[in-house]
Parts: C-alpha cells; sequence; structure tokens
C-alpha cells in the first residue's frame, strides 16, 4: 500500500494488455484503465468498504491455484491477470445462476429493466433455461422511507444501500437481516430510514430492488432522454443527469465529480430539481399598451424595449436578479444595466436548513438555496435581505425573481420597467414589458458554485410557447441597442462573456467540459480548484 | 360533320356478334355448372379464415375481467408504426396496469409483433377483418373495447405445423 507516502507503480498484464498503476491499485480499477469492465455488485467506486460477498467479480490470476475477487485483490508486479477465461466465466455463470433461484424475472414491470446489471450479466451466460424445479421465494415489497420502495423478491444482497449508508453517510439505519435465501434490507425495528441523503441508495442499487416511490412504473428506461446538468439546489452545485420523457422530468441522479460531489447528491436536490419546471409559466412578450399588457411576437417587442432604453439613455436606478440565473444570463444583464447607468444589482438569497456528507467535505446542502449567488456576487450583485418597494424613478430591471414580498406598486413609479422571467410574478403587473426567458433545465448554460467552479448544464426539456434563454433575448436587446451581435447558441455567450467580464478570462466553452473549471475571480480557492480538476481529468 | 370519314366494310362473320356473345354465355354457363365453383353468399355466408390471419387486436383478460396486460411498455416500443399508446401506473394493489391502452387500427399494418413481444400473452391479433366504421375516431380502440371484442385470436403458429415446416 501507499501508506508510506511512496506511490511506487507496478507493473501487470490484464486480459493480455500490460497497464502500469499505482502500487495499492485493486485489479478491477486496474483493469478498467485497459477498459475492461469486470463484472460486479457488491463493489462500488464511491463506496470505501469492499466484502467481496458477490463473487462476481472473480478473476484468474497465473499460479493462484483458486479464482481471486479483483475488488479486493491488489495490483502487484508482473501479476497476469486474465478476467474472461473459462474458470473466470464458469464462476461468474454459477453466481447468476444462483441469483436467479429466486429472483422473480419480473422485468417487463420492473423500473431498472434495460438498466439493470442482473439482467445484463445473465443475458450474457446465455443460459436460457432454469434448472431449478422448486417453487420460488416470495417476500413482497416493504416502504423502508417515506419515499423508497425495496422489492425484496429483486434483490441480490450485494448491500451496497447498507454499506452507503453505514460508511459513506454514517448512519447506522441499514442491515441485512436474516441469512441465506431469507435475507433481506431491512431497517431496525421501530427506526425510519431518515436521512438527507437516503436517495443515494436508490442510484447504487445495481438491480431493481431500491425504487423511489414517485418513480415506480412511471416510464420504460430505454423511453427517458438524458441530459448533463447541475443542480441548481444550493451553491454547492452537484453534477447530475436529467432524465426527461415527454419534455417532462421523472428522475434525477447524480453524475460522478471527484472534486464536488462524488457520486452522490441530497433528496433536497432531487425534490428542488423536478420542481423546478412546474407552476405557471410566462411564454409569450408582454409590452404595455396603456392600461393593459399586450401579447405581441419576438421582433416587436426587442424593437419596443430597445427603442425604450435608447429614448431613456441614462437615467439610473434600481435592479433585481435571481440568483438561480446562469452566468451568462447575470452578464447580459450587466451590461444592459451599464447601459442604464444602474450599478450594482440587489438579489436574495432564500435560506434553508444545512446537511452533510460525513465523509465527503466537499458535498454539503449549503443555507443558501439558490443555484448561482457566487456568479450574481461576481457580476457586481449586492445581497440583499428583503426588496425595497422599487419607489425610485429611473429604470428597473428585474431578472426572473419573483419578487415575493413586493408591494401592490412594485415598480410603478420608475420609468421604465422590465421584467424578464420564467414565471409570471404578480410583482410584474407594472412592468412595462415582460419576456419569457428559459428556466435552467431549459437552456444551455453555467453555474459558479459556491467555490468559484463554474458549471456547464445542458438543456435537458423544450421552452414553453415563445420562452427563449435569457441570453438570447438580451443578446438581441444589446444588439438593437449597438453593443455585440445577436448570439444564437451559449458557445457565442460564453465567449463574450469570457473576453468582457475579468472574473470568466480564459475560460472556454470546451475547456470547461463536463466537470467544470475555476473562474478566475473566484479567490483563493480557484487554485485548489484547478488543481482537484486537474486530477480529476 | 367531320371530313372524310373512311368506312371499312368488314366481313360478316367478323363483325356479327352472335358467335362472341355465344362463347360468352357458354362460360357462364360451364361455371355455374361447375363442381369447382367459388362464389359465396356473402355476408350469408363467410369465408372460413386461416388459424394465423392477423386482424385487429383483442385484450385477453384474467377470470375476473382484469385486462392481462402489465403495461411493461414492450408493445409501444416493438411496434413499428407507432400506433400504440401506453401510459402505465399503480393500481389500489400495487400492480403496475395499463392506464391508458389505445391501439391506432388505422395506423396499425398487423405486423403481429405486438402479440409475439407479449410477455404475458395479453395482447393478440384477432382472425377478424370486418371493421367498417362511421368515424374515424372509432378506429382508435381502447382497452375497454379490446377487451370486449369477441373473436378468435390469431394462432402464432400453425397448430398442425407447430415449427413451420
Amino acid at each position: 500500500m501507499a501508506e508510506n507516502g511512496a506511490r511506487a507503480d507496478v507493473r501487470l498484464t490484464i486480459d493480455g494488455v500490460e497497464v502500469t498503476v499505482p502500487s495499492g491499485t485493486r485489479v478491477i480499477e486496474a483493469a478498467e484503465r485497459v477498459g475492461v469492465v469486470v463484472p460486479r455488485y457488491c463493489y462500488h467506486p464511491g463506496i470505501p468498504t469492499r466484502p467481496a460477498q458477490c463473487r462476481m467479480c472473480l478473476v484468474e490470476v497465473e499460479g493462484r491455484p483458486k479464482l481471486e475477487p479483483s475488488c479486493t485483490l491488489q495490483a502487484t508486479d508482473d501479476m497476469v491477470v486474465n478476467t474472461a477465461s473459462d474458470a473466470a466465466r464458469t464462476a461468474r455463470q454459477a453466481v447468476i445462476e444462483f441469483l436467479l433461484v429466486n429472483h422473480p424475472l419480473d422485468c417487463p414491470i420492473c423500473d431498472a429493466a434495460g438498466q439493470c446489471m442482473l439482467q445484463d450479466y445473465a443475458y450474457v451466460t446465455n443460459q436460457l433455461e432454469s434448472r431449478v424445479d422448486e417453487p420460488k421465494r416470495i417476500m413482497g415489497r416493504d416502504r423502508i422511507s417515506d419515499d423508497i420502495l425495496y422489492f425484496a423478491d429483486r434483490c441480490v444482497i450485494c448491500t451496497r444501500c447498507v454499506r452507503f449508508m453505514r460508511d459513506v453517510a454514517e448512519d447506522d439505519s441499514l442491515i441485512v437481516a436474516q441469512r441465506g435465501d431469507k435475507a433481506y434490507i431491512d431497517t431496525f425495528p421501530g427506526r425510519e430510514l431518515d436521512n438527507p441523503f437516503q436517495g443515494n441508495i436508490v442510484d447504487v442499487c445495481p438491480v431493481g430492488a431500491l425504487v423511489h416511490e414517485d418513480f415506480v412504473f412511471k416510464t420504460r428506461a430505454w423511453d427517458m432522454d438524458s441530459a448533463a446538468s447541475v443542480c441548481p439546489g444550493c451553491p454547492t452545485g452537484c453534477n447530475v443527469t436529467i432524465d426527461t420523457k415527454e419534455n417532462q422530468i421523472v428522475r434525477v441522479k447524480p453524475r460522478h465529480n471527484a472534486a464536488v460531489n462524488s457520486w452522490w447528491m441530497c433528496d433536497y436536490g432531487r425534490r428542488h430539481l423536478v420542481m423546478t419546471n412546474r407552476g405557471v409559466r410566462a411564454d409569450v412578450p408582454l409590452v404595455r399598451d396603456g392600461e393593459q399588457l399586450r401579447p405581441v411576437d419576438w421582433a416587436t417587442a426587442l424593437d419596443w424595449v430597445a427603442g425604450r432604453i435608447d429614448a431613456l439613455g441614462s437615467p439610473g436606478g434600481s435592479a433585481v436578479v435571481s440568483p438561480d440565473a446562469s452566468n451568462e444570463n447575470l452578464f447580459y444583464v450587466e451590461r444592459l444595466l451599464g447601459r442604464l447607468g444602474i450599478t450594482g444589482a440587489a438579489f436574495i438569497v432564500p435560506q434553508g436548513e444545512t446537511a452533510a456528507l460525513p465523509t465527503v467535505p466537499t458535498l454539503k446542502l449549503r443555507a443558501d438555496r439558490a443555484a448561482n449567488p457566487a456568479g450574481a456576487e461576481l457580476f457586481g450583485g449586492r445581497r440583499v435581505d428583503g426588496l425595497r418597494n422599487g419607489a425610485s424613478a429611473g429604470g428597473l430591471v428585474v431578472l426572473d425573481d419573483e419578487l415575493k414580498g413586493a408591494d401592490e406598486d412594485f415598480g410603478g413609479s420608475a420609468d421604465f420597467f422590465l421584467y424578464l422571467g420564467t414565471r409570471l410574478a404578480g410583482a410584474a403587473r407594472n412592468a412595462d414589458a415582460v419576456l419569457p426567458i428559459a428556466t435552467f433545465a431549459e437552456m444551455d448554460g453555467t453555474f459558479t458554485n459556491f467555490e468559484g467552479r463554474v458549471q456547464r448544464f445542458h438543456q435537458a426539456l423544450r421552452p414553453p410557447g415563445l420562452a427563449r434563454p435569457g441570453w438570447m433575448v438580451l443578446s438581441r436587446v444589446l444588439a438593437r441597442l449597438g453593443d455585440g451581435e445577436a448570439v444564437n447558441d451559449v458557445r457565442g455567450a460564453f465567449e463574450r462573456m469570457a473576453a468582457e467580464a475579468p472574473a470568466f478570462a480564459g475560460l472556454t466553452w470546451d475547456g470547461i467540459g463536463l466537470k467544470g473549471a475555476a473562474a478566475a475571480g473566484s479567490g483563493a480557492e480557484a487554485a485548489g480548484v484547478a488543481a482537484s480538476a486537474e486530477a480529476d481529468a | 360533320m367531320p371530313g372524310n370519314v373512311k368506312v371499312v366494310e368488314r366481313p360478316r362473320a367478323e363483325s356479327s356478334y352472335v358467335r362472341a356473345a355465344a362463347k360468352g354465355m357458354s362460360i357462364t354457363m360451364r361455371h355455374l355448372l361447375s363442381p369447382n365453383k367459388k362464389t359465396q353468399q356473402y355476408p350469408d355466408e363467410k369465408w372460413e379464415l386461416a388459424p394465423r390471419t392477423r386482424g385487429t387486436h383483442r385484450m385477453a383478460v384474467h377470470e375476473d375481467g382484469r385486462a392481462k396486460c402489465v403495461a411493461c411498455g414492450l408493445c409501444p416500443t416493438v411496434c413499428p408504426v407507432n400506433c400504440i399508446k401506453l401510459v402505465p401506473a399503480e393500481d389500489e394493489n400495487g400492480e403496475r396496469y395499463a392506464a391508458i391502452y389505445e391501439i391506432d387500427e388505422f395506423r396499425c399494418i398487423f405486423c403481429g409483433y405486438c402479440q409475439e413481444v407479449c410477455p404475458v400473452e395479453a395482447i393478440h391479433l384477432g382472425v377478424h377483418y370486418e371493421n367498417a366504421e362511421y368515424s374515424r375516431e372509432r378506429w382508435v380502440y381502447d382497452l375497454e373495447r379490446l377487451v370486449e371484442q369477441e373473436h378468435d385470436v390469431t394462432a402464432l403458429w400453425d397448430p398442425q405445423d407447430p415449427a413451420s415446416q
């Protein structure tokens, strides 16, 4: 092992390919470096304990009399490993056959079908007939928390969920009850599974034994579309995958990023993300026509807004931005505010309870319940506790803040009140123009997380009606005022932001990649973020 | 009047219809009296259809009248013309069932993949072809209508020759 600090490399051969790995690496991880994924159930890279109990990852090592579990076997010099020899394959086939003795084979109604490791491996063994005549044991289902169902018959007792709770969340609430073919996962009598990170046990389950209740029977795995995204629940910015069906978010899963969330995310984030697209959406541009707001097409709305701003000149005023807005949206709003002579947009960050995952220091549900307060600060925003009534004259620009607690006459005395929002907030009734914009799930963009890490998110849904990304809308308003060009894709918006905003200097859309990179203006932690990004790559 | 029309004088033997009419009548009489005649008095008499005829669908039911469908989603997945709409849901016993199951029989090409792929032998094609309707909407069969159908279901193989030899 590398406990003495010396990370000597060892050289071994896996399936005929030579590979050099640091000393202490397990064979199952070394094999992944040469593109060999050894079948596994109990091994999970994010769970530190390796009981080697599922016996799926058995491999043949030359010179050793018996097969070895590759998840615990350390790579050593001159080791010759064969992951697909006859002996290893026969052993794996036997494991699968044992697992299928009592498995109900209810793939047609199982939510894991299509993404199930038992299905995949059983298919590979090509053993189409069972040799068992006895009836299968039937255990039924159980509710192990308020939102997680446990289908005991499908369980392969890999204990990933038990070990996630015990070794990652450090919460001894799940156990394996009984032994042998009667074994099942359960909570202690009288205790409930009640942990802010418990949703991860569904993600680590290799089969369909653990299912979120709101996902049960909702869709088949192959009917979903997926997009890489970032959780907007708090400034941690956990990397996630959003699964959608028919333009609805049906599931959110954490996406691995060693520097941010490791393999996990919190339950608040899951619930929050599903809710982000609910509510009555603004889906058509509105401009003031006497007493009422009149729906118009985009060209008319943009010409009208640009004309008003052009006529106003630089009257000063105030602005409110949402801390959930993307960096690109904030950048373009800042440009527009500069044009109107407004400095320092206010932003309000809702607060909530915090929660931490003990073994992953970077992953924390933070008190700020917004995706991008760090970005709002980078663009000169001021954090405030509550709204002023907006009674000041001059311009008033609001970017996607719902203006909770605003007065009845909010913005009534402003010379020009521009509201850009995903929803029709009540306080927008005094607006001179309402421009509908897309939520983060409906566009491409970036967030800056609490430590200044700029992370990309990608479009998962189609925006409703005429709603368009904020940077697309604002770049067109500015282009009509002679400031830059209208951009049609996020690369254009990001490039302009990187060129003009010092905090983002040197960053490129492709350079950030799917794992994020540090913003230059994010202070002392930037160096650490950059280093961890490199290590991750 | 058009200009010069040339009138051809054909021999009477060629231009007479009597011979042709007699020939036609003889064919008619031959078929009328033939022991091998195929004409049927549809709709009083009907063809006996082959057991593997593929016609409009029918849903099999349990003894208590529930549809056998477990809403697994394989038939809409395999359907080459996307004529099956399925929305799964959970019933009061926690079982998966089809909350909405509709087959657009106008779109259907009667390939029989849905019957072949069904893991619980719920959806079947039927030995049936008389499907006149007064509106296009009536051609979208919902679950209730599929359950109500009474015609024979299509056999996936010939009972006399199960291995198709």
